[in-house]
């Protein structure tokens, strides 16, 4: 099997003629973290949707543990877990019904650890999935997923609808299948707090592009965000490459710049600047700056 | 296989118990003597059951379909069902056998119960030996092929035109079974359009977005 264990060639999606997915490239290796992040609408779950099969692509290929998205087959599936945006459950049955399904179809069920789950969410068996409440249907979807020992665990806002503390209790859980030896996740958030704490590799999707494609300690090295005041007013052009995001207010401009390096420094100091100090990022801030309308994609080192 | 058709019978169980009931009230109509006062409104009478028959025929197992499908695309039952080591063709298989058992639900106890009958009392009129045969494999197509109609209309509609459409064909076909009567000619023209609407459910049922 190839080491890829998530392959995205080319990708074009279209709805209704609108491009929703512009030739988006990007491969998760085994036992990786991948953090895909993006705007409302910014096509994540899409990808997601086309990786599962369920939507065809425009063009383009995708591939999960070494088999085409449009040819899985029950043994491949038997090895994805999946939580969905929405968590769509089958609403009408009850948990317990559901849990049998779940159990009878699957290939690889781990009894002892959804007991667990449902102990620690505390989860009861006897409602209805449609009674319950949105965290709880979350918390019911992801021990489904986690039980069946996911050789790839897809989380489509997995988080979405939990409170803090069963936020955090997931969170913890992702990592104890992290350090399952060879686990490879696919993350995809709003909170983007949730994805800096486990995510090993970052995807910002903007415009139907994947402007940002690299190690989360690889992006918060390459881009930096610098405020340099300068004696009189800043030059209209400061003939610097990926230049991301530029903000000029009176003598003060402040740049996000990806790539920086001495070259960059050296081209900047030739403009004599008063001062320039480097502004600590966060992964929200570097978000913030990459899904900018005018922004430009940040290209590999 | 299994697991998927028990989830199906169960979830349209009700048309199991609806088959069940329509069977016993059919079994009890052979069963009861018609008296001789009514001997010439014998033919009536026939008629009578033979168009209810046709009508529920029709009616149910097109709904039937229909149900399946539209619950299915409702519930996104298939787009949850595609996260578990199960292909849609599969869920496809699982309901067509379940659609399957439910017609035969409905035909086999008639079938045992003519056969009975036939055993034990001479009919009016001499029948050929693959009389029995043809008719029940006449019924059997005509229920499956308005099943599979049912199935289209459920997947493809979302409103009640083409809906209305499937229903419209249905009755076209049960009309021309009604027409021409039962026989090979029948038989070979079902299978043919069972054949292609099969074929046109797969695609739909594959292709479409979850």
């Amino acid at each position: 099997m190839d080491e890829n264990v998530i392959k995205v060639e080319n990708l074009v999606k279209y709805f209704d003629g609108r491009c929703v997915l512009d030739g988006i490239n990007f491969d998760v290796p085994q036992g990786c973290i991948y953090g895909l992040l993006g705007r409302n609408g910014a096509g994540k779950t899409t990808i997601i949707r086309i990786l599962l099969g369920l939507e065809p692509a425009t063009r383009g290929e995708t591939s999960l543990l070494g088999r085409k998205s449009t040819r899985l087959p029950a043994k491949i599936r038997g090895q994805i877990g999946c939580v969905a945006e929405g968590h769509n459950l089958i609403q009408n049955y009850k948990v317990s019904r559901l849990i049998k399904l779940c159990k009878d179809l699957s290939l690889n069920w781990n009894d002892g650890a959804f007991d667990h789950l449902m102990e620690t969410f505390r989860l009861p068996r006897d409602r209805r999935v449609r009674d319950l409440s949105m965290g709880m249907r979350a918390q019911l979807n992801l021990s489904l997923a986690m039980a069946i020992d996911p050789e790839l665990l897809i989380l489509d806002d997995p988080t979405l609808g939990l409170d803090t503390v069963a936020r955090r209790q997931f969170l913890e859980l992702a990592i104890d299948i992290i350090q399952q030896q060879g686990r490879t996740i696919l993350f995809c958030s709003h909170i983007l707090s949730d994805v800096e704490r486990i995510a090993e590799r970052i995807g910002i999707l903007a415009a139907g592009k994947l402007v940002v494609d690299c190690s989360l300690e690889e992006l918060k090295t390459r881009v930096k965000k610098l405020r340099i005041i300068f004696p009189e007013y800043p030059p209209e052009d400061l003939y610097l490459t990926e230049i991301i995001n530029r903000q000029i207010q009176g003598r003060e401009m402040a740049i996000t710049v990806a790539n920086w390096n001495r070259q960059k420094q050296a081209i900047l100091e030739t403009f004599k600047p008063s001062s320039c100090t480097e502004v600590p990022m966060s992964l929200e801030d570097i978000f913030i700056e990459c899904t900018r309308p005018d922004s430009e994609p940040i290209e590999a080192a | 296989m299994l697991t998927l058709i028990k989830r199906e019978i169960r979830d349209h169980v009700v048309y199991f118990f609806a088959a069940v009931i329509f069977s016993s009230i059919l079994i009890s109509i052979s069963l009861t003597p018609i008296s001789e006062s009514r001997q010439h409104y014998r033919a009536v009478y026939g008629l009578g059951v033979a168009l209810t028959i046709t009508a529920i025929v029709i009616s149910g197992f097109f709904a039937m379909g229909v149900g399946q499908m539209y619950t299915d695309k409702n519930r996104k039952i298939s787009a949850f069902l595609s996260t578990l080591p199960v292909s849609r063709s599969r869920i496809l298989i699982a309901r067509i056998v379940t659609g399957t058992l439910a017609i035969l639900t409905l035909i086999v106890p008639q079938l045992i119960v003519t056969i009975i009958l036939l055993r034990l009392y001479a009919p009016p009129v001499p029948v050929y030996s693959g009389f029995i045969a043809e008719v029940f494999a006449g019924i059997f197509l005509t229920a499956f092929a308005c099943y599979c109609i049912g199935l289209q209309a459920g997947w493809s509609s979302s409103s009640i035109v083409p809906a209305m459409g499937g229903f419209g064909l249905t009755c076209i076909l049960v009309s021309l079974i009604l027409i021409k009567g039962f026989g090979l000619h029948i038989i070979v023209i079902l299978i043919l359009f069972i054949i292609a609407s099969l074929i046109r459910i797969r695609h739909l049922f594959t292709s479409t977005p979850l």
